[in-house]
């Protein structure tokens, strides 16, 4: 008699009663064959234990006590969409809804403040819009086409679930700026900005801001997101309509 | 179920949770990370908890739920990121070409999510295929071929085929 591989696994993980485990235990003895494929599975079974058991000894961090003695202290535990992740070497402050006060900041004056024309960033009644630089290259920049160089890197586009396209960017000068930017008549209105405190951004260390989006700008496309982002085609047939639908 | 309860119960799961959690997201923080996030939906939805259903079931269903939402959001970020998501692999296994020898966490990473969590499922915690199945919300025929299939993917892998 043969067994599938199936039954034998099956036997090996004790789901087998009565007659067919008799079956199967009487061509082991049998067959070699048989008897080894079971050791077989046993022995996965037992590698995956020596592997993973040592967790169990760990000892168990204070975060995750709290968590389930229902301690823990989180503003929105239930608002939670992507993990929580460490940043390595960049420190974000964040800001979700804009508000024309934090213009002010000492953060973001620099991106304000410029030679007339130069300003990444302009307020408008109370929102924020992209402008100079930073608003050519959420127009005109293709994320599939993109020189690595250039001082504004365009992440996600994709269509909010008002409709509207909004953008993922990077703008990098003497400092970090991430955001996330929708087109709202004819502009580009930033829904978030995150801005590095990092002054100068090495090389290998822009690549990494560039990719890694900052938790801010990650949580607000969570957020808005319809679907799924535009792929390369989408992104450029939404560039030939000028960012309307 | 009382809340007191609730909390020591859930205290006393916390080792095979972790376990559980490492074996979806190698990365020991990710794994902490989802456990913390299924603490939390849980006691949300405490309410849902069956006081007469094994409460390990029940948590094992929200980590790995977590598991899929945040894989699922990985997805679309890594669609526009990709060069960061494989430049995070640079010196992985994957290139030291045909002599590669894994180990079983790397292994075990490389199975599809639906391969991982029927092994994790069965043979790290334990649990019965109709366990297993329950949590996963798939008939028990699809649990055990999900469970074959990782199986021999890993024993290929271990060099154990």
């Amino acid at each position: 008699m043969t067994f599938s591989d199936e039954t034998l696994m099956a036997y090996a993980d004790g789901e087998l009663d009565g007659p067919s485990r008799a079956a199967v235990e009487a061509a082991m003895a049998a067959d070699p064959e048989v008897a080894r494929r079971i050791a077989q599975h046993r022995a996965l079974r037992s590698r995956l234990h020596t592997a993973f058991d040592p967790v169990l000894a760990e000892p168990l961090p204070e975060r995750l006590l709290a968590a389930a003695r229902g301690t823990v202290l989180q503003s929105s535990p239930g608002k939670v969409t992507a993990l929580r992740r460490a940043p390595a070497r960049w420190s974000w402050p964040q800001w979700g809804a804009l508000a024309a006060s934090l213009l002010l900041g000492a953060l973001l004056g620099p991106w304000l403040v410029r030679a007339p024309g130069r300003a990444a960033l302009i307020t408008d009644d109370g929102a924020v819009l992209a402008a100079g630089t930073l608003a050519r290259a959420l127009s005109e920049q293709l994320a599939s086409n993109q020189p690595a160089d250039a001082a504004v890197q365009i992440g996600v586009s994709f269509r909010s679930r008002g409709g509207d396209y909004c953008r993922t960017f990077v703008l990098r000068e003497k400092s970090v700026l991430a955001g996330l930017a929708c087109r709202e008549h004819g502009a580009w209105r930033l829904e978030t900005l995150a801005a590095s405190e990092s002054a100068a951004a090495a090389g290998g260390e822009y690549r990494a801001a560039a990719t890694a989006l900052p938790p801010a700008v990650a949580g607000t496309l969570e957020e808005l997101i319809a679907g799924e982002p535009l792929d390369a085609n989408a992104e450029a047939a939404a560039r030939e309509r000028g960012w309307k639908y | 179920m009382s809340g007191p309860d609730l909390h020591a119960q859930l205290v006393a799961l916390l080792p095979r949770l972790r376990r559980f959690a490492r074996a979806l997201a190698r990365n020991a923080h990710d794994a902490d990370d989802l456990v913390q996030l299924a603490l939390e939906r849980a006691l949300e939805h405490a309410g849902q908890a069956r006081a007469d259903a094994p409460l390990g079931g029940w948590m094992f269903g929200i980590v790995r739920n977590a598991w899929i939402d945040e894989l699922r959001a990985r997805g679309r970020r890594a669609r526009v990121f990709a060069p960061a998501e494989s430049a995070e692999h640079v010196g992985d296994a994957s290139q030291s070409g045909y002599a590669e020898v894994l180990s079983v966490q790397e292994a075990l990473g490389r199975l599809p999510e639906e391969q991982r969590s029927a092994v994790a499922l069965v043979l790290i915690e334990g649990l019965s295929y109709k366990e297993a199945a329950h949590i996963m919300q798939v008939p028990i025929g699809t649990l055990t071929s999900r469970l074959a299939r990782g199986r021999e993917a890993l024993q290929k892998m271990l060099g154990e085929s």
